[in-house]
């Protein structure tokens, strides 16, 4: 009893970093009502409804009852999803199991986030072990400062590559009018912003978006009546490391990391040996600038010590050899809770041809979406437009 | 709907103040009492897969042995490499004592003489100029009177000339 299951409905809203006007479940509503409007359905055509969580963030808990009048789940199956920040991907990784497994035949799959209402950065530092980390981490950004260094240690990256990354993030959200930082920057620019935590400064880091996004997902037998574009989920895979006291930096570059393990499953379980070349784009979770170089090595898509030359070719820009989050990514927008459903949405949309002015100039097939949190935990989903 | 602009913006002012008295389970109580009576920092290892842990782990991430056994505990440093870090220059609010945090504020993850182990903690120095991953430090201790049992027992890591 399993089926194959596609992407049927995608909507998105604007991020921005206030909406003061509004609460939480308005801005959910907004996504969720696009979703349904791109699969032609109703909230009557769906039977599970699944929310992803931050705790901490918006200052209270239970979302999914809360919320329950915005997403429509009364008497519809469903659960929250929390597992911090791969919450995004999760929620599209278990509509794909409530939905394979035929127990649904349409889910409606919820990331959201609304970061002005609070503290994002001090309720992500609770994420910490109490008496180890938390009190020597800054949210998530001193993780992502120590990680930046220790790849660049290693690999010889210079800190003028992640600014190369945030410029051409920059650009590509100039194009994407979903995005939120969307100022075009050069390489200069960056590199000449205010230093907020070293090597890492304001635009080499995320910034809090708010925002929301809903994909609907519906089985085979209706996914091509659904939609004439169905973008289907092939595979996904997640692995977790532990964390305790980081301590798994003492073997940083000499041990499988969580983007190692999903990436060789990905690869192994569809045949794929050279994945630059058989995926055309991907969606990555790129929370700092220089994430895109050291996971680009560690997902196993080039070898160790050549993603930040990759990026000085220019091979992951928008109209490069393999673009890397065309979108803008989360260097440009994160709303947390959603940042990972973007990148599935973002993906979906490069496959079927409808991202706009941010749209490859290579033609997609197959694409790859990241979630990454938790920390450092990863998510990685495999998308096609056919199933050949 | 678009709010109009000229509306008077409601808010609800909410803060959330909470005690907790976290656990720290056995080997983690057994580290910070060696910490706060003998200055010692231990590690261990999985008798399994040989992977090494500071402070001590009860159960191996990697194989899930159980690997707290005492006698095979091996006090680490107080010497040590570092290997990455980070200063923070812009202060952030302490979501545990709800104070903000004094910047400059630098930390590292310090390889421990002894075993191929880091543990994070402050770093005496806060001039980028002068933190290069690779350079030796050492751990300073609180007075015995001062110390509590926690990882505040150690006040940060120096830097020393070998």
């Amino acid at each position: 009893m399993t089926q194959r299951v596609a992407i049927v409905g995608i909507g998105q809203t604007n991020h921005s970093g206030r909406r003061p006007y509004h609460n939480d479940g308005e801005v959910i509503y907004d996504a969720i009502s696009a979703a349904l409007a791109d699969a032609q359905l109703s909230i009557k055509d769906i039977d599970n409804v699944i929310i992803g969580d931050m705790e901490l963030f918006e200052g209270h808990s239970l979302n999914d009852a809360m919320l329950l009048d915005y997403t429509g789940a009364e008497g519809r199956s469903g659960f929250k999803m929390n597992t911090g920040g791969t919450v995004g991907s999760m929620n599209v990784i278990s509509g794909w199991y409530n939905v394979a497994s035929e127990f649904s035949d349409t889910t409606l799959v919820i990331g959201w986030e609304k970061h002005d209402e609070g503290p994002t950065t001090s309720a992500i530092t609770t994420i910490w072990d109490p008496a180890i980390n938390r009190p020597f981490e800054v949210g998530a950004i001193s993780g992502l400062a120590m990680i930046s260094n220790a790849y660049m240690t290693r690999s010889g990256c210079p800190l003028e590559v992640g600014a190369i990354v945030r410029a051409q993030a920059s650009d590509n959200a100039a194009r994407n009018p979903k995005a939120h930082l969307r100022e075009r920057y050069t390489v200069q620019d960056v590199m000449s912003a205010r230093m907020v935590l070293y090597p890492l400064n304001l635009l080499m880091i995320c910034p809090t978006s708010l925002g929301a996004c809903a994909l609907v997902l519906a089985g085979e037998k209706k996914a091509r009546k659904i939609n004439k574009k169905p973008v289907w989920i092939r595979d996904h895979a997640t692995a977790h490391q532990v964390t305790r006291g980081m301590d798994f930096m003492a073997e940083a570059g000499k041990i499988d990391t969580s983007m190692t393990v999903t990436g060789r499953k990905i690869f192994q379980r569809n045949h794929i040996t050279k994945p630059m070349e058989e995926i055309q784009v991907f969606e990555m979770y790129d929370p700092c600038a220089f994430c895109q170089p050291a996971w680009l090595e560690e997902f196993g898509l080039c070898e160790a010590g050549q993603g930040w030359r990759l990026i000085e070719k220019g091979v992951t820009a928008r109209e490069g050899s393999f673009p890397v989050s065309p979108s803008g990514g989360t260097l440009c927008t994160n709303a947390i809770g959603d940042t990972a459903t973007v990148r599935v949405a973002e993906a979906a949309l490069q496959l079927r041809g409808d991202a706009g002015e941010h749209q490859v100039t290579r033609e997609v097939k197959m694409a790859l979406a990241s979630g990454y949190g938790g920390m450092y935990w990863t998510d990685l989903l495999l998308l096609s437009n056919t199933l050949d | 709907m678009k709010a109009k602009p000229q509306l008077e913006l409601i808010y609800l002012d909410m803060t959330l103040k909470m005690p907790f008295k976290w656990n720290t389970g056995e080997p983690l109580g057994e580290f910070f009492r060696e910490l706060k009576a003998n200055e010692k920092i231990y590690a261990n290892q999985c008798p399994t897969c040989g992977r090494n842990y500071c402070p001590p782990a009860n159960i191996c991430t990697r194989d899930h042995s159980r690997c707290n056994e005492k006698d095979k505990w091996v006090a680490v440093g107080p010497k040590g490499t570092l290997l990455t870090f980070f200063i923070c220059e812009q202060s952030f609010l302490i979501p545990t004592t709800g104070e903000m945090l004094e910047v400059p504020f630098s930390v590292g993850l310090v390889m421990l003489d002894g075993a191929p182990v880091v543990l994070q903690h402050c770093l005496q120095e806060t001039d980028v100029e002068k933190i290069k991953p690779g350079m030796r430090v050492e751990a300073v201790f609180k007075p015995k009177e001062e110390r509590k049992g926690n990882i505040f027992d150690i006040i940060h890591f120096k830097t020393i000339k070998e």
